[in-house]
């Protein structure tokens, strides 16, 4: 299995993003205080102009900023964060930490006794007397926030500091640059590039300033903005004003349209971008090539951001970004293999929770980022998960706990249901005889498969137990149409 | 009322009961809704209410509401709401729209009964949206006193009986205040929704069609089962099931099975094409309708659009406030 792994690895053609969201971050030790690193004194001027003196790393932090909370666990801090804000949910452990909020009472904070509060200067414009309560208890608070992409690293670098994971720190970013350079490399050769329009709110129908998260991720992914001559609606700001009227007078040109939804900003879903009036004559809109993104993958300063970025140019272009030509091979396939696969032949989108409040939801299925056996830091998590919360591959129950058993050899039938769920077909009135449909667990959708010559069958059986290759399963996969282009704006 | 209200104005006891209503407003936490009040009692008591007769340490307390001018008619459609912008405008929206340009003489409002959805579009969106207290307060102040209320509920659930609920503590305040139906209400309803949904949705033999209501624990569920039978006796191809009440998922499978079809299009039961729609119904999560129905081996087709894109839906609400505005005082 270990092998498959590794050859499914070095085959990805933007391998270095993968490893990037594997390997390099296995959970560390955590840092004993009296290791010599952390002695170093830290010293740095927050985004408030606070200046932060400390002696040594901070060992109980509480975290007012979804995005402080995911990159202190990408550096391996996670251990260091006592409670968050409710909007933390991820890596997915972040939601079951203590919540505080700085809507509410500074007391309960206080009380909880933090060596560090990390805030925003949002939080500070918003309720200076909150943080105030804070200082004056005496708590050190920190507050930062990236106005650029330019200033993620030193951010980055200051979140180190503070909890000292400075080492740690310096590999992330070097991954997390090559993995975007991967990227723009592999786009930057695309002759016929995709005219992008991002739309960053529903309401007045607003996009992005081009130097921001989302712009740069659309130039990185490969795309030429529609709206390059943006201003932002406030100084600093990355929301610009642009509106029905200027979208339409575009609407030969934009070939993506693509909007983000959030708890903060909100674009336009697939439905009501198409009912708009006049949506109807966007190209993209007449291709069904509209796409709704996380705003967490694209917005938000985390290290996230080149997964964002690759799930963009995923969209961009299917064909370059999901190549299956590097599976074939005769090595049985896992359904670690198989999610992979599955996810790029259908060229679905990873799953990413769009709620903060899906912890605290009930699912009827598979809960995001709780299987026991692949956790957030598995290179091939988002693939996993993604496979698993589409219903498309199974997993296990063993009273709470779930588990995805991503060793475990892929049967025929498992990746009949898996097409079935991901791909469209007809059910035919005439019917292949089955010798051994009877042993089928989904009859119906064995018989509609073979019908539909996506399944061969065996000496006229089935054989749903049968274990598949990699090059079976990839092949099985090439000969189906991915529904992007199909379903989108139905 | 009027009656009932001399009596009550004549003993001083009942002074202090009709001041524990608060000046005829609900309870609340609003700010603006206390200042309103507030200053409807001030206005009163001036004219009506001997001093001697007020207990020591009360404010001035109102005896006698004063009507609107019934001559000042407002419509007011109130929807559990949607923080689907277009899908808004398109459902909810477009409903208010008709009802303004079919009842010219009536201003049209909008409330929502969702303090969630209203709370978010004001975060999100910077959207001022009134709920129904509000909204009543508003016209209330402006002096209307002819009031139609049209809710653009699926049923008389428990969203109807809030929203009933709340705008009858202003009864006073009007001369005339009628509530239109919901969209599913009387024989004819059931009989123009079938017809409606038969109009929009083409179902073939080997194809079945599915309706998602949202489900209640209020008794108004038996409507999905009453709307189901009319199917039954109009096109047995036709299902109905819900989110949250009965028939589950697990049975609509189970009725989509007997039927011996190949395919199921989904389609909510809902005004709008909000949450439920995108995520429980055509969501591409393992639990989700959509998947169920393809896991069960079926061709799922399913068709995001709410009941209020429908002209001939959006005409059974115009219907109902007209038929309201016919009706004998509902108050």
């Amino acid at each position: 299995m270990k092998k498959l792994a590794a050859y499914l690895l070095s085959a990805l053609l933007v391998a270095g993003i993968f490893s990037g969201c594997g390997q390099s971050n296995q959970p560390r030790p955590s840092e004993s205080p009296s290791s010599p690193v952390q002695n170093a004194k830290i010293s740095f001027t927050d985004d408030d102009g606070r200046q932060i003196a400390l002696e040594k790393p901070c060992e109980r932090i509480i975290s007012l900023y979804s995005a402080h909370t995911e990159n202190l666990y990408s550096l391996g801090a996670g251990d260091k964060i006592i409670g968050a804000q409710d909007t933390s949910t991820y890596p997915p452990e972040a939601a079951f930490l203590d919540h505080y909020d700085y809507d509410a009472d500074p007391e309960k904070i206080i009380a909880a006794d933090p060596d560090c509060v990390l805030i925003r200067p949002f939080i500070t414009r918003k309720v200076p007397d909150f943080v105030k309560a804070l200082e004056n208890a005496g708590l050190t608070v920190v507050s930062l926030y990236p106005e650029t992409f330019e200033g993620f690293d030193g951010y980055i670098e200051k979140l180190a500091m503070l909890t000292g994971a400075e080492d740690t720190a310096k590999e992330k970013l070097a991954q997390f640059h090559a993995n975007l350079n991967a990227i723009s490399d592999m786009t930057a050769g695309i002759a016929e590039k995709q005219t992008v329009f991002f739309e960053s709110t529903e309401v007045n129908l607003r996009t992005v300033t081009p130097d921001s998260m989302p712009g740069l991720a659309i130039k990185m992914a490969g795309g030429e903005n529609a709206a390059p001559d943006v201003q932002p609606i406030s100084e600093g700001g990355t929301i610009a004003a642009f509106g029905a009227e200027r979208i339409l007078a575009l609407a030969d040109d934009i070939d993506v349209y693509v909007s983000q939804r959030g708890a903060m900003n909100a674009g336009g879903d697939l439905h009501s971008i198409t009912i708009r009036p006049g949506f109807d004559t966007i190209k993209a809109v007449k291709d069904s090539r509209v796409y709704v993104i996380n705003e967490k993958l694209i917005s938000s300063p985390t290290f996230r951001f080149d997964k964002g970025v690759r799930e963009l140019a995923r969209y961009l272009y299917p064909e370059q970004m999901d190549s299956l030509v590097q599976y074939q091979t005769d090595t049985p396939a896992t359904k670690r293999g198989l999610a992979n696969l599955l996810v790029r032949a259908a060229h679905l989108p990873v799953y990413v929770p769009s709620s903060s409040k899906y912890y605290t939801q009930e699912h009827a299925g598979h809960i995001y980022g709780l299987f026991e056996d692949v956790t957030w830091q598995d290179q091939d998590f988002d693939f996993i998960e993604t496979a698993a919360v589409s219903g498309a591959v199974g997993w296990e129950a063993d009273g709470e706990k779930q588990y995805f058993r991503p060793d475990a050899p892929v049967t025929r039938e498992m990746l009949a249901k898996a097409v079935f769920i991901l791909y469209e077909f007809e059910a035919k009135d005439q019917h292949i005889a089955i010798g051994d449909l009877d042993r089928c667990e989904k009859p119906r959708i064995i018989q509609t498969l073979v019908d539909n010559g996506v399944f061969p069958l065996i000496d006229g059986r089935f054989e749903p137990d049968k274990v598949m290759s990699c090059r079976e399963v990839a092949e099985t996969l090439a000969k189906l149409t991915p529904l992007t282009e199909q379903t989108a704006a139905a | 009322m009027k009656r009932l209200l001399n009596i009550l104005m004549a003993s001083t006891l009942c002074v202090s009961i009709l001041s524990a209503c608060g000046g005829a407003a609900p309870e609340s936490s609003s700010s603006a809704g206390s200042e309103s009040a507030e200053s409807a009692s001030s206005e009163i008591a001036s004219s009506s209410l001997p001093a001697e007769s007020q207990p020591e340490g009360t404010p001035a307390e109102q005896t006698e509401v004063k009507k609107g001018d019934p001559d000042k008619k407002a419509i007011l459609v109130v929807s559990f709401g949607t923080s689907y912008n277009d899908s808004r405008e398109a459902t909810i929206g477009a409903i208010e729209k008709e009802i303004a340009s079919a009842f010219p003489e009536y201003q049209v409002r909008r409330a929502f009964t969702s303090q969630i959805i209203i709370d978010k579009l004001k975060s999100r969106d910077n959207l001022e949206i009134d709920n129904v207290k509000q909204a009543m307060e508003r016209l209330i102040d402006e002096g209307v006193g002819t009031l139609i209320c049209q809710p653009t509920h699926v049923m008389h659930g428990l969203e109807y009986d809030d929203m009933v609920k709340e705008v009858n503590a202003y009864a006073d305040h009007f001369e005339t205040l009628k509530f239109g139906e919901p969209l599913l209400s009387s024989t004819q309803d059931y009989r123009d929704v079938v017809a409606a949904i038969n109009q929009e949705f083409t179902v073939p033999d080997d194809t079945a069609l599915v309706l998602m209501g949202h489900g209640t624990e209020h008794f108004a569920n038996n409507t999905y089962a009453a709307l189901a039978y009319y199917f039954s006796h109009n096109n047995p191809n036709i299902l109905v099931g819900t989110v949250e009440g009965f028939p589950d998922l697990e049975t609509t499978v189970k009725d989509v099975k007997e039927l011996g079809v190949k395919k199921v299009i989904l389609t909510p039961l809902m005004v709008v094409a909000g949450d439920h729609a995108n995520n429980d119904m055509a969501g591409d999560e393992e639990g989700s309708w959509k998947t169920v129905f393809k896991s069960e081996g079926y061709e799922v087709e399913p068709v995001l659009k709410g009941l209020g894109e429908y002209q001939s839906i959006r005409d059974i609400y115009v219907a109902h406030v007209a038929e309201a505005i016919k009706s004998e005082e509902t108050k």
